[in-house]
């Protein structure tokens, strides 16, 4: 098939109808508002809904309650306003994809790309102790493919899933290739489509006695466990590294351009790109802090995966955080010359 | 020496609207309410929120606080309850008001808090390139609704009245002088004050243009049997005709949310000493061991 060239925002959108999307809820927010507007065009066309909704907490809801393939999108403000439904999602182990193209904050900040979500999306759904699992891709065709994945995993583990990319992959074109319609899976528990002689479903995260709330989130503990297996994240030039560069999304992009320049320079650098934020592929990281001398971690954000990669390192080698924020995007001679200041640190050790 | 308010002497930021955006008129008739009731800037505060029309706070001088997207009614109660001395002015888009932030509204009607709120009614979701809206008409074509808009538009005439709003006017962008005198009586009347005004959006509507409200708007400020004060004609006005009027629509006495809290006294909380003094609390104690 020929490669299309798409926006990041609307190969999201086609991916999510090929995988079956039913429905969708949203509201409009710069800088993911394609999306909605492709699947405004595209999703009745293919049989399914498409509805925006007076605010996030009202779409977030629908989606609760939708019961089939559904996805949601939104920007930072939208996001902290689905918290709460997602909690209830989580709670309830009902899935959707949610995708969170971030831009700079807090508060209203402004459109620009970021990466400042980071906690929000990894650390808890909302209130309590509930989890998204959490994609982040670093191109269109990734985005595309993850879309895919992230509707599987939503499904298999009964949990919503995030796609968390920023203002930059959403608006960016690339050439994808599409990947072929398929058709979920109907009978789902979690829709209210009757249970045969079953009890009634009835849809819930109450359980007003502590031992049975103690017992749903053993089986939410349980299911983040299993999820270790969908661990992903990609190496790039690290065989002989010293200097690991840990960055995720749009800033793995930069950081591998940096890598590329750092290798011409003679300095011995590679790159870990966490795919999956949650789970957070700690091992990789581990093994890799192993064997280099040094990590430097860069994000669009004031320091958020520098925690984890510090959790995951352990105290092994030094872990470095290079970040700009506020809808500031890095540059490769910026991260270069991190990676320089991170090389010369340790040759003088 | 004190000379008289003008409208400049609310002049903000140079404003950045599109070229014939609705809400320029809206602007410059709240600074001229504001410079008629002799109100200095620093007694006012404005408060916005996010679209287009929220970047007011930018372009009018006094105290601002440009909220969250939908959410101005909460703070500005907030302020209202707090800040006892200063004209608290809301201000924002249909989005924001009778969208996002549209249970505020009621709760904010229902406390009848002594406040003023402007709504620049557009008809679209101006700021993120022209989605439908709570106001748009049913069958608009819209980036968000590609094959015409399906639900019926949000009445918000109707449902302040229905809440049992205090003032209620709706003015145009074409008339100045006329949002002048609404807003002004809005921020002279003691309660809750809804002036929600039909502010074209040139960029993102082709249709609601300056001349096709012209063509449809009947003022009810100068039909002689209306009297503003009869809830009855205010009802029958917003039921068959809500969108086609301009107007003040209705005002009764407030009882302003201020007036009803136990014990609220005027003075601003940020100055206040709320601990008795010394004095006081030893003629608090004596009374109460009774010595
Ligand atoms: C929680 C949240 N959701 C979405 C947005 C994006 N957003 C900015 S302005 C706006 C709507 C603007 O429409 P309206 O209130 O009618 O004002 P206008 O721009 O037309 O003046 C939206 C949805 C946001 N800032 N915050």
């Amino acid at each position: 098939m020929m490669p299309a060239f798409t926006k990041g925002n609307e190969a999201i959108a086609e991916s999510a109808i090929r995988a079956g999307l039913r429905a969708y809820f949203g509201y409009p927010v710069t800088p993911q508002s394609e999306l909605p507007e492709y699947l405004a065009r595209r999703l009745p066309e293919r049989g399914g809904v498409f509805l925006q909704a007076e605010s996030e907490i009202a779409a977030i809801n629908m989606v609760y309650g939708a019961g089939a393939r559904v996805m949601i999108s939104t920007s930072g403000p939208g996001f902290s306003l689905m918290q709460e439904g997602l909690s209830y999602l989580v709670g309830a182990e009902v899935p959707c994809v949610v995708v969170d193209m971030m831009r700079g904050g807090p508060g209203l900040g402004n459109i620009a790309p970021a990466q400042g979500d980071y906690f929000q999306a990894t650390k808890s759904a909302g209130h309590g102790d509930g989890r998204l699992l959490v994609l982040a891709p670093w191109s269109v065709q990734e985005a595309c493919d993850l879309t895919r994945v992230a509707f599987d995993l939503a499904d298999r583990y009964r949990n919503p899933v995030a796609i968390l990319g920023d203002g930059l992959l959403g608006q960016m074109m690339e050439p994808v290739v599409l990947p072929a319609p398929v058709e979920p899976a109907r009978d789902v528990a979690w829709a209210t489509t009757g249970a045969g002689s079953g009890p009634a479903r009835v849809i819930t995260s109450l359980d007003l006695e502590p031992e049975a709330l103690e017992a749903r989130n053993r089986r939410l503990q349980e299911k983040y466990r299993r999820a270790q297996q969908e661990v992903r994240w990609e190496g790039y030039r690290l065989d002989d590294a010293d200097v690991a560069v840990v960055a995720y999304g749009i800033s793995a992009r930069i950081a591998r351009t940096a890598v590329d320049r750092a290798r011409d320079e003679g300095v011995a650098a590679g790159l870990v790109r966490p795919i999956t934020l949650f789970p957070f592929p700690s091992q990789a990281v581990r093994d890799v802090a192993s064997r280099v001398r040094i990590v430097l971690v860069t994000e669009l954000s004031a320091g958020q995966m520098v925690e984890d990669v510090r959790l995951a390192a352990d105290g092994r080698v030094p872990v470095r955080f290079y970040g700009r924020f506020g809808g500031m995007v890095s540059t490769p001679p910026e991260i270069l010359d991190q990676i320089e200041q991170a090389a010369s640190e340790v040759r003088a050790a | 020496m004190a000379t008289a308010l003008t409208f400049k002497d609310f002049a903000g930021q140079k404003a950045m609207w599109c070229p014939g955006c609705g809400d320029f008129a809206v602007l410059r008739a709240l600074q001229e309410a504001c410079a008629r009731l002799a109100l200095p800037p620093h007694r006012i505060v404005l408060v916005s929120g996010i679209g287009c029309s929220g970047k007011i706070t930018s372009y009018f001088s006094s105290y601002g606080f440009h909220v969250h997207h939908g959410r101005t009614l909460p703070i500005a109660t907030g302020i209202a309850l707090a800040n006892r001395d200063l004209a608290v002015i809301a201000a924002g888009g249909d989005g924001d008001g009778y969208g996002i932030g549209l249970n505020h509204l009621i709760h904010a009607i229902r406390r009848d808090v002594d406040l003023t709120y402007v709504v620049m009614d557009n008809g679209v979701y101006g700021n993120t390139k022209g989605q439908t809206s709570p106001t748009t008409v049913a069958g608009t074509i819209t980036p968000s609704s590609p094959s015409g808009a399906v639900e019926e538009p949000v009445h918000p005439l109707r449902l302040a009245l229905a809440a049992g709003i205090t003032y209620l006017a709706q003015g145009v962008s074409s008339d100045v002088p006329q949002l002048v005198r609404l807003i002004a009586g809005g921020i002279e009347h003691r309660g809750f004050a809804l002036i929600n005004v039909l502010s074209p959006c040139p960029t993102y509507d082709r249709l609601r243009t300056y001349q096709w409200w012209r063509a449809r708007l009947v003022n009810l400020d100068e039909e002689p049997s209306y009297r503003p004060d009869s809830r009855e004609l205010a009802v029958e006005a917003v039921s068959s005709r809500d969108a086609s009027i301009v107007g003040l629509v209705y005002r009764a006495p407030g009882r302003p949310f201020q007036s009803r809290l136990p014990r609220f006294r005027p003075s601003p909380l940020a100055s206040e000493r709320l601990a008795p003094d010394g004095e006081r609390a030893r003629r608090i104690l004596d009374a109460r061991y009774a010595v």
